[in-house]
Formats: structure tokens, C-alpha cells, sequence
């Protein structure tokens, strides 16, 4: 059975399934629009194969209002924050307070075009690719340990010549979410099998997980690690896995704690946790940027102390722009204005999820729930990191951390959760 | 459940999880260290912004009791370089080289500070205008050549200076580098005369250069409280000035000291630890000091366990400890110059003490008009055998006060009882510190205070009796001396009498109580009686001032020890007086820590130069005068203006003014006279007027008077057509001259006024 064929065997199937329950929601569901759109995408597809309706030129029919409204809203603040942030580097170390954002301004308008133009593709040619699209994430991560490595010895980038350069790892952790979304709506059926369930996941997972050891890039690791058994958990694995998982894990690190392993390992990363301790001069310049992440935040208070009064950007918190800038976010506005920011990601993961969750097939909510899972853990993690929860190991804040492939990437992927929203059974605008 | 279903339920989760779980963790550790941790987190924020330059207060001024200055901070400046802002080595090396040339520095080692990546290096300290002018000359320069404005600055600061150097040195006490009190009042008083610094509080970035913002905050310097001493300028140079030559003239090995004190009010006049020392220059010592620590040779090792045998050693390891014995014998020098003797020094106070045994004795009734003392010569105390300096027979304690008899104030102790002496040594102050407002304040050596009928024997309270084998400090002594004179108050001993702000405005006045009553006023009065007597006709009498009522007792202690290594224990020889002896108002300690000239009793070594400064002190202090008739023939009287008057009426005037007169020349007007108008010659001295130019080039011969007597001199004096001034004790019979102003064979104009020294042999104590 070619995979095409099947393709289309299991989206008859997932037709057939959400048609089934789409109208038993539509009979009990009260409001009439919903009913009458119903129907009328009812009668708009054949009956044998669903026929996506994509308008061309008009970008209001079928994408998501609500969910582009917040990506904007998200692109301005962001752009506006990681200006504030980085002027005074920009000045000091490029002699140009715009240099950031310049080019950061240039990234974002064509994000906005790759997020449009992704969002006219049809995502189930990603069905198609994700084979092809997990092995170019193998070789960009055989690649980069090839390539020359950057500064601090890691080996994370492909550079196109001095101008552009995208870290390997974000193609892996697309290719990851599109591999399990895949895996998930293919063999749906027994996602509850070790075998189908598991199996694969664990060896994709395994095999990524081993290369990114070599660049090194451990946080990367942590995020597709989370990923995956998120992917797995709604795909439908048996909870008892994740238990068995969860276990194992426990039985790790206790194990590595009892051996002193992982205190060990606690030191060596960049003295995470201790950022306000003196103890010596190397823990001391360790955590120069932790603790005046810390300071920065402190500083702000509830109300902050205005936009564009942040002290600590001024060359005490090295590279604001980038992993660090919600620590001047938080300087400047406060925990009222990080409150807000972070309920505007909130409300973002939130209208990704039902946009997934009303996704027409299986591969579309899988696909839409791991990207946009991605997005928020991506939030949070970036966030416990500048907060000295986490090690300071390098995980960017999406639409505000400067850097261009990263943010292009994230367009791409906005793009992708739109194109599902264009098929997807929601309320629109 | 449908796969579906699975998924819709599990999703939720997810969300949950994600929303509630994340977010909700992410918030609460923001609103934690935001709204919790905040305020530390920001406060070590602003340290690291905040740049914080400190703007010197400026000292407070010393002033003597007059409102002359004696210390005061001026304004000098500090440089400081950036080099930071240099661009490369050809300025580096540029303003290395003028650097060096103005401030007279190391050049490589500038161009090593110019090689730093900072913003503040500090290159030189307190620069004077001269150099300060040079430096913004350079600054231009920098300007010109490089387009630089920000490498070299200027800033502030304040230089020490003291206008009278070795004056007081050891009471007023000179600052450090920065600006802080390190001895005397400079120390003592540190806290009132630093004032309080300012701050220029400015925000840096992360490199140490100046934000944008408008955050700059100026603190104004408060400047420091300003002091008045009780100390007078013209007392202290005064007894400054006869200290030092006592101290050559007695060869003393160990310094002396000198303090008047008001007996009343506690008031130090002057108090002199001599020879002092540069408060300008601290760290230099003298040039004899220098030259002892150049002599250091391998017997001052061997002599100072630096060593056994220089010999074994190489020749680097002998330098090397040359080199040690040389830095530490400077230091040495160093804190002993800066030592205040009259304060962190203790002596035993010798036959002095005996005007204190005598006035317990007194207010004990332990004594009265029917005791009487036998001395035989020597008073044996079990196996001890006291010497006295005489064979004084029976006396009265009138008597043996007067003859300074050890034996007979062993009896008087002993009449006093161990008991009682030991309560009268309290109260007279002897066993606390008197809490003089100078540092270092030592505190006495007594037998054992604790159980005084045990430990205090009959040989101790014996020695004890005249002033040996327990130690005090001068300032204890004479705080002591008042008591007994000034009807048995113990005063408060102090050197501060205002603090004035910075505008002048008084801050506080300092006046003292008496801290209690030792002996009755009766007794007290009859004290300075007895002392009086005691500077007239007997032991005292070298430290008589004609015109004035002096009271006062020698004392001269042994040391047990040998300072200058002849085999010989040392003295130390002191004279406290007090004046007038009927209403006592000043008392006044000389001290000479052992004169090795071949005098050493207290009566030959001080009691002269108490007589010298007090003769010069009393006047200036307004102490009024009572001649005596002997006295009144004796005394100087002022010249007045002759010149331009007839040969006649100039002869007639001075003959009235009560001088004789001598005209040279051949003109009929006086065209000048010697000694000229205002000088002090004794009345029936004779003022030479000239009547032309020729007779002024004449000149005389100044004779020798030494070892004569005072009627002897007078005809010297007139045989040779000089005049002699008269001090020192010269209403004695036995009084002999033993210094002159003008040294014999001196070549002089007619009438001039020769000052001559009279001292008496005084006696043995």
C-alpha cells in the first residue's frame, strides 16, 4: 500500500469520523450559523473525498482572524520590546541604536509574507514530506557537526555565507512535530501499541536527541523531548507509558543524585541557581547574565520603570535582544505589562488549540496542537530560564528574541497552524 | 472512547497543563522576584549603576586659644588619567612623557598605567597650583593634538598644612593620605574635624561611562568643625623655645616636656613634647636620627640579637638585615618622634611628689606643728638602706620639705600609713587616666592595686613616700600639682576649649568641672606657702622670676636605667611651680628625661628653665607683678625716645626715666641712641646717645660674665659700656651667671643690652 493511498483511505476515514460527530454537534448545538455552515461545507464536498476550499486572493476566507490578530499584536510588541532592549548595544557595539531593529523590522515583513504564502498551502503535502522532511533534519544535524563551529565550540548553525543562518535544531523540532503528527493520524489505531505507539517516537527521538548531544545543544534536547510525549500523549499512546516514562526519569535522576552526579552536573551548568551567591570569581563571571536578568526583573516591580527606562540594558545584561530581552520586558513594564504579554501568549496557545482541535483531519490537530505547543513551551521555558529556574542554556522567546532564522521559522510555523485553520470547523472572525 | 474523543479530552489537558501549570508557574516566579525580591534585586541593580564620586570635606581649621591658626586644610588637587580613551601608543607614550616631566613621576611607569583599559587611575595626589596649571596646560595640549578631552582630570582635595611645623607638634598631630587624623587632636578630635563628604552620584552603563539619563544627584560636602585649643601660640613658643636650648645645654638623651596649666580650669597653655617634630613633613625624621640609622654596622646586629656572628653570614644575608635593623630602627624613630611624652609617657615622679605626701600628711593631721623628722643621713627599712642627700638632723615637715629630706618623708609616710596613702593616690588622680583629650594617654604603674595592706610593703610605701618605684605621667603630676595649690580641687586637664562650625558659629563651649575636693583649701594654702618658701630660700630657688610669687619643688628620679649605655643609671630632673604662690593661676611642669651634661638634679637641669619661661610666660598672661624692694632696683624699665631732642633735654629725660647717660660725639641734637627707644635695660643702666655719624661706628667688647655674681656683672657691664639684662634667680647670694644673650668678645654698639642667666648651685634631691 503506497503511502499515498493510504493518505487518502485514512483522510476518508477521518472525513467520515468528524463528519459523524460534527453533526451530532450541529443537531444539539443551539446556534444556527454553526448548523448552516455545516451544511453548506456538507454540500460543498463530495461525498467521497473532502475538497479543501482555499481562496487565492482573499486572505479573510477561512484564516483565522483572531489567531493573525494576535500573531500581529505579538510581532509589534515584540519588535517594539527588542528595540528598547537593544538600542543601547546596538549603539555601544555596532554604533547604531537601530541595528536590531533594522534588520529585525526586514525579518519580520517577510515573515508575515512566508506566514501568508504558508498559509495557502495546502499542509497536507507536509503528509507527503515528513519522511523527507525528518531526513533533511538528519542531515542539517550531521551537517552542522561537519560545518566549523560557532563561538563557545558548539556546533548549531549552517550559515549561508556571512549573511543568513538557520541552527539545525529548528528544522529537527519541525520535522519532529511533523513526523509524530503524521505517525499519530496514520496509525491512529494503535498509537495504544508499543509498536506503533512508542517504538518509532522513542527511536526519531533518539537518534535527534544523540546528534544534537554532539553539537551540543541540551536545551533543543529538552524541548523535543517535552514535545514528543506531548505529540505522543494526545496522539493516544497508553498512559501507562508516560507513567513508565515518568518513572524512569525519576529513577534517573535519583540515581545520578545519589551518585552526586547531578549535583555535579548543577555546577557545571553556568552555576544555575546561584546567580545571586558569590562564591568565586569563575561562578561570579558565570552568572554575569543571570543575575542581571535577575536584577532587571527585580527592578521592575509592578508598574516598571517605563518603556524605554530599562538601566540594566545599558551593557550590564549582555545580548538583551536576544534570550534575555523579557528580562528588560519585565524591567520596564512590570509584572503588570509581562502579565499582559504573557496572557497574549496564553490567548495565542489557547485559539491554536481550538483551531487544531477543530482541524478537518487527524494530521491537522496533531500538527496544530505540536506547533503551537511548541510556541508556548518555548514561553515558558524561556521565561524560567531568565528567571534562574532553568540553566542558562540558550532558549530564545518567540516574536521578541532578535535573530532572523528563528523568527522566520516561527512565521512558517504561524503559517502552517493558519493553513489548518483554513480547513478548520471554527468561527473564523 | 474514539480515538478522537481521546484526543479532544487529552488536548484539553494539555492546555491545561500548559496554561495552568506553565504560565502559572512563570507568573508566580515574576511576581516573586518582582513584588518579593524587588527591592533587594533593585537596590543591587542601582549599586552596580550608580556611580558614586566622593567630593572631599574640607577639614576643619586648629586654632590656638588667640584664633591663630596652627592647622588648616587648603585646597590642592588630585590628577587622574582614563586610559581607556586612548587610541594608541604614540599617546600613550606622548602623555606618559609630559606626565612624568610635570609631576616629577617614574615615565616607564606611567606608560604602564596608560596601558590599562579602565577610566580611573589615580596618577598623582595632592598637586599645588603651580602644578595644577601645568596639568591644564597639558590637558589643552591633549585637546589640540588629539581631539581628547576626557584622559587627564583634575578633582579636588585637601592638603594638611601647619604654618608653626614643629610647634606643639605632638598635641595638634597631623592627618594621613587621606585626609584623616592619625596623632594628637588631629586624631582625637577626627570625627568633628572631617566634616562630612559629599557624593556626585551619577548612573553608568556596564563600561563605566555615563548614561543618558537624567539621573545625576549632587550631595554637598559639609565641612568639617574647626577646633580652638586652650593651647597659646606665644606660651608654647615660648616654652618651646627654652626647652630646646635646655636640651642642649643638659645634652638630653631621652627629650623633655614642659606643660602649663591653668590650676583652675584645667586649661593646657602649652604643652611641648621637645624636640618635636615637622607636622608638615611626619615622616622625616632628623638629621641625627638619620645619621644613627646610617651608622648601623654589624655591632648594632650583634648589639641587637639581629645576629650572633655577622661574620657567618653572607654578605647578601648581612645587607639584608642591615637593610631590617635600618627600616625598623626608622620606624622606631618615627614613633618616638610622634610620641607624646607628657601624655604616653610615665616617670617615677622623684622628690616633685613630695609636695602631694606632705598635703596628705597635712589633711590627715598625720603631721602638725609639734612633729618633728630625724635625718641621720640614710633611714634603714629592714635590709634597705635609703640615702638622703644630706644630713639633715632634726627638722620640722616645713624644714623637710625645704631640704627635700628622703628620711623624713619616709616618717611622714608612715605617719600617713599605707592605707591612706593608697586612698590619697586615688584621689589625687594618680591611678586613673586623667582623660585628657589627647590619645595615647598611658595609665600608671602602682605596687598592686588590689589588696594595698598585702601587697604594699613598708620598703614600697617608704620609696614611695618621695616619689620612687611607682610611675605616672607628667599630665598626672601637675593635674596633681593644681590640686595641691589650688585649694584641693582635681581638676579636668584639656586642650579643646571651642568647636566652631564651619561659619564660625560656636557648636560647644568646653569647660570642666573639678571632678572633686582632695585636701581643704587651709591645707592648700599652706602648701603654696611652703612652696613659696621653698623657691626663696631653699631647694627651689633656681626657679625663682623676680617680680613674681613662684612656688614650686624639684625632683630628680632615677630612671634604673642606663640610656646611653656608660654604665651609669640615668635621671630624669624636673621643677613644678606654680605662680602667683598667693593666688596660684598657672602651674608648670619641666621635665628633662635624661641630661647627660654632668647636672642632672632637677634644681640645676629644669628649675633654670622653668625660671626662663616663666619669666617670659607670666608677663604675657597678665600675672600681675609684686617687686620687691631688692627686686624693684633690679628691674627693667623701657626706654623712650631720645632721638631728635637737645643733647641737654635727651640727657635730662633719660636721667629721669632712671638711666645714666652717655653722649658721644661732638653735635648738639641726638641722632640716634642705643639701646634704641622700647628696649628693656634694669634701671641705672646707661643709654648712649650720639650727635653725629662718626661716633656711631664706635663699638665695645662684649666681656665674659660667667661665674659671676649679680653686683659683679652690674660693674662688668659698666666697665665694658654694655647693659645687662638680669633673669633667672638673681636676688640669691650664692647666684652665679651661667649663660650670656651675646657671647663674650662680640664685637657691639655702645649700650647694648646683653641678657644674662643667674642660677644658683640649688640643692642635691
Amino acid at each position: 500500500m503506497s503511502t499515498i493511498e493510504h493518505t487518502s483511505a485514512e483522510r476518508r476515514r477521518d472525513y467520515e469520523r468528524s463528519r459523524a460527530r460534527r453533526s451530532a454537534a450541529s443537531r444539539t448545538d443551539r446556534r444556527g450559523t454553526r448548523t448552516a455552515r455545516d451544511g453548506r461545507e456538507a454540500s460543498a464536498m463530495p461525498p467521497e473525498r473532502k475538497k479543501i476550499r482555499f481562496s487565492l486572493l482573499s486572505i479573510g476566507k477561512g484564516l483565522d482572524v483572531p489567531f493573525v490578530l494576535i500573531i500581529l499584536a505579538l510581532l509589534v510588541i515584540g519588535l517594539t520590546m527588542m528595540f528598547s532592549a537593544s538600542y543601547p548595544v546596538a549603539y555601544y557595539e555596532m554604533g547604531d541604536s537601530y541595528y536590531y531593529l533594522k534588520r529585525q523590522i526586514i525579518f519580520a515583513v517577510i515573515g508575515l509574507a512566508v506566514m501568508i504564502a504558508v498559509s495557502y498551502i495546502d499542509y497536507h503535502y507536509y503528509h507527503r514530506f515528513s519522511a523527507l522532511i525528518l531526513g533533511v533534519s538528519y542531515f542539517a544535524l550531521v551537517l552542522v557537526l561537519i560545518l566549523p563551529a560557532q563561538e563557545g565550540g558548539v556546533h548549531r548553525w549552517i550559515g549561508i555565507g556571512d549573511i543568513f543562518g538557520i541552527q539545525a535544531s529548528e528544522i529537527s523540532k519541525f520535522a519532529i512535530i511533523l513526523f509524530l503528527a503524521h505517525w499519530g493520524s496514520r496509525y491512529y489505531d494503535r498509537m495504544d501499541t508499543f509498536k506503533y505507539g512508542i517504538l518509532p517516537a522513542g527511536a526519531v527521538l533518539a537518534s535527534t536527541a544523540f546528534l544534537l548531544l554532539l553539537e551540543p545543544h541540551y536545551s533543543c534536547i529538552v524541548i523535543i523531548s517535552i514535545l514528543t510525549v506531548i505529540m505522543l500523549f494526545v496522539s493516544g499512546i497508553k498512559l501507562k507509558w508516560l507513567i513508565i516514562g515518568g518513572i524512569a526519569l525519576v529513577g534517573i535522576i535519583l540515581v545520578l543524585w545519589m551518585t552526586g552526579l547531578l549535583t555535579y552536573a548543577m555546577e557545571r551548568m553556568d552555576g544555575w541557581g546561584q546567580a545571586l551567591v558569590y562564591k568565586d570569581n569563575d561562578q561570579w563571571q558565570q552568572t554575569w547574565q543571570t543575575r542581571n536578568s535577575l536584577y532587571a526583573i527585580g527592578s521592575g516591580g509592578l508598574f516598571g520603570l517605563g518603556l524605554g527606562q530599562s538601566r540594566q540594558k545599558y551593557l550590564y545584561l549582555p545580548e538583551p535582544q536576544n534570550d534575555f530581552v523579557f528580562a528588560i520586558v519585565c524591567e520596564e513594564l512590570g509584572l503588570i505589562g509581562a502579565a499582559l504579554i504573557l496572557l497574549i501568549f496564553a490567548l495565542l496557545v489557547w485559539r491554536g488549540v481550538v483551531i487544531s482541535l477543530r482541524a478537518r483531519d487527524r494530521f491537522g490537530k496533531l500538527l496544530g496542537i505540536g506547533l503551537i505547543s511548541h510556541i508556548g513551551l518555548q514561553v515558558i521555558l524561556n521565561i524560567l530560564v531568565i528567571t534562574d529556574w532553568l540553566p542558562n542554556t540558550g532558549i530564545s522567546l518567540p516574536f521578541f528574541s532578535y535573530g532572523g532564522s528563528s523568527l522566520l521559522t516561527l512565521m512558517f510555523e504561524m503559517g502552517v497552524i493558519l493553513s489548518v485553520s483554513r480547513t478548520s470547523n471554527v468561527e473564523k472572525s | 472512547m474514539g480515538a478522537n474523543q481521546r484526543l479532544r479530552k487529552r488536548t484539553v489537558w494539555l492546555l491545561v497543563i500548559i496554561l495552568a501549570l506553565g504560565f502559572g508557574a512563570v507568573i508566580t516566579r515574576l511576581g516573586y522576584l518582582q513584588l518579593v525580591q524587588g527591592e533587594e534585586l533593585q537596590r543591587r541593580a542601582v549599586e552596580q549603576q550608580l556611580s558614586d564620586t566622593p567630593i572631599s570635606a574640607k577639614r576643619g581649621t586648629i586654632y590656638d586659644t588667640n584664633g591663630k591658626v596652627l592647622a588648616q586644610s587648603a585646597s590642592v588637587w588630585r590628577v587622574v588619567m582614563a586610559p581607556a580613551y586612548f587610541d594608541n601608543d604614540e599617546q600613550r607614550q606622548f602623555v606618559a612623557k609630559r606626565l612624568a616631566e610635570i609631576l616629577d613621576l617614574n615615565e616607564a611607569e606611567l606608560l604602564e598605567d596608560t596601558k590599562q583599559n579602565t577610566y580611573y587611575v589615580s596618577v598623582k595626589r595632592k598637586i599645588e597650583s603651580e602644578e595644577k596649571e601645568e596639568i591644564i596646560k597639558l590637558q589643552k595640549e591633549i585637546s589640540e593634538k588629539y581631539n581628547k578631552t576626557a584622559i587627564i582630570s583634575l578633582l579636588d582635595d585637601y592638603k594638611r598644612y601647619y604654618p608653626y611645623s614643629d610647634l606643639a607638634s605632638s598635641v595638634i598631630g597631623f592627618t594621613g593620605m587621606d585626609d584623616q587624623g592619625l596623632s594628637g587632636v588631629e586624631y582625637q578630635y577626627n570625627g568633628e574635624l572631617t566634616g562630612t563628604p559629599g557624593r556626585i552620584v551619577t548612573a553608568q552603563n556596564g563600561i563605566q561611562t555615563e548614561m543618558p539619563f537624567d539621573y545625576n544627584q549632587n550631595i554637598d560636602a559639609i565641612d568639617g568643625n574647626s577646633l580652638v585649643l586652650t593651647i597659646d601660640e606665644t606660651v608654647q613658643s615660648i616654652v618651646e623655645k627654652h626647652m630646646k636650648q635646655g636640651i642642649i645645654d643638659n645634652d638630653v638623651h631621652e627629650r623633655g616636656v614642659c606643660i602649663i596649666m591653668d590650676v583652675n580650669t584645667g586649661e593646657i597653655k602649652a604643652m611641648a613634647t621637645v624636640n618635636g617634630f615637622d607636622l608638615n613633613n611626619p615622616y622625616t625624621i632628623s638629621e641625627e636620627q638619620q645619621k644613627e640609622i646610617d651608622e648601623i654596622d654589624n655591632e648594632y646586629l650583634i648589639e641587637h640579637d639581629y645576629t650572633e656572628d655577622p661574620s657567618k653570614l653572607s654578605k647578601d644575608e648581612r645587607n639584608k638585615l642591615i637593610e631590617q635593623a635600618k627600616a625598623e630602627a626608622e620606624s622606631a624613630a618615627l614613633s618616638k618622634n610622634w610620641r607624646n611624652k607628657a601624655v604616653s609617657d610615665t616617670y617615677y615622679p622623684g622628690s616633685v611628689f613630695k609636695m602631694v605626701t606632705l598635703s596628705m600628711a597635712l589633711q590627715e593631721g598625720a603631721v602638725d606643728e609639734d612633729s618633728s623628722f630625724f635625718c641621720g643621713g640614710s633611714y634603714s627599712i629592714y635590709n634597705d638602706e635609703i640615702n638622703c642627700t644630706g644630713n639633715h638632723g632634726t627638722q620640722t615637715y616645713q624644714q623637710a620639705l625645704w631640704n627635700s629630706c628622703n628620711p623624713a618623708f619616709i616618717q611622714i609616710g608612715q605617719a600617713v600609713g599605707a592605707e591612706n596613702f593608697w586612698n590619697y593616690y586615688q584621689a589625687f588622680g594618680f591611678s586613673e587616666k586623667t582623660g585628657i583629650d589627647l590619645p595615647g594617654e598611658s595609665a600608671d604603674q602602682f605596687f598592686k592595686y588590689e589588696g594595698i595592706e598585702d601587697n604594699m610593703g613598708p620598703v614600697d610605701l617608704a620609696v614611695a613616700s618621695f616619689g620612687q618605684n611607682f610611675a605616672i605621667t607628667p599630665i598626672q603630676m601637675i593635674t596633681a600639682a593644681c590640686a595641691v595649690t589650688n585649694g584641693g580641687y582635681l581638676v579636668q586637664p584639656h586642650v579643646v576649649k571651642q568647636i566652631l562650625d564651619k561659619d564660625g558659629n560656636v557648636v560647644k563651649n568646653i569647660s570642666t568641672e573639678p571632678k572633686r575636693q582632695v585636701i581643704s583649701s587651709e591645707v592648700s594654702k599652706e602648701m603654696c606657702e611652703l612652696l613659696e618658701e621653698n623657691v626663696i630660700d631653699y631647694g627651689g630657688k633656681n626657679g625663682y622670676v623676680a617680680g613674681y610669687r613662684i612656688g614650686g619643688k624639684t625632683g630628680t628620679s632615677e630612671k634604673l636605667i642606663d640610656v646611653n649605655g656608660d654604665g651609669v643609671d640615668d635621671y630624669i630632673a624636673s621643677f613644678c611651680g606654680i605662680a602667683p604662690a598667693n593666688n596660684p593661676q598657672y602651674a608648670c611642669l619641666v621635665f628633662f628625661d635624661a641630661p647627660l651634661a654632668g647636672n642632672y638634679y632637677g634644681s640645676q637641669v629644669s628649675a633654670p628653665v622653668f625660671a626662663s619661661i616663666m619669666s617670659e610666660v607670666l608677663p604675657y598672661l597678665n600675672v600681675v607683678a609684686q617687686y620687691n624692694d631688692d627686686e624693684l632696683s633690679k628691674i627693667d624699665t623701657t626706654t623712650g625716645a631720645y632721638t631728635g631732642m637737645s643733647v641737654d633735654d635727651a640727657t635730662n629725660t633719660a636721667n629721669a626715666d632712671g638711666f645714666n647717660v652717655t653722649v658721644k660725639g661732638e653735635g648738639s641734637k641726638v641722632l640716634a641712641q642705643n639701646p634704641p627707644t622700647g628696649a628693656s635695660i634694669p634701671m641705672g643702666g646707661t643709654v648712649v646717645l650720639y650727635t653725629d655719624e662718626a661716633s656711631s661706628t664706635e663699638k665695645v667688647t662684649v666681656p665674659s660674665f660667667a661665674d659671676y655674681s649679680v653686683s659683679d656683672a652690674n660693674y662688668i657691664a659698666a666697665e665694658a659700656g654694655v647693659n645687662v639684662s638680669l633673669t633667672g634667680q638673681v636676688t640669691s647670694a650664692d647666684s652665679k651667671a651661667i649663660s650670656q644673650s651675646i657671647p663674650e668678645g662680640t664685637e657691639v654698639a655702645p649700650g647694648t643690652v646683653v641678657v644674662v642667666t643667674f642660677s644658683t648651685e640649688g640643692v642635691h634631691d
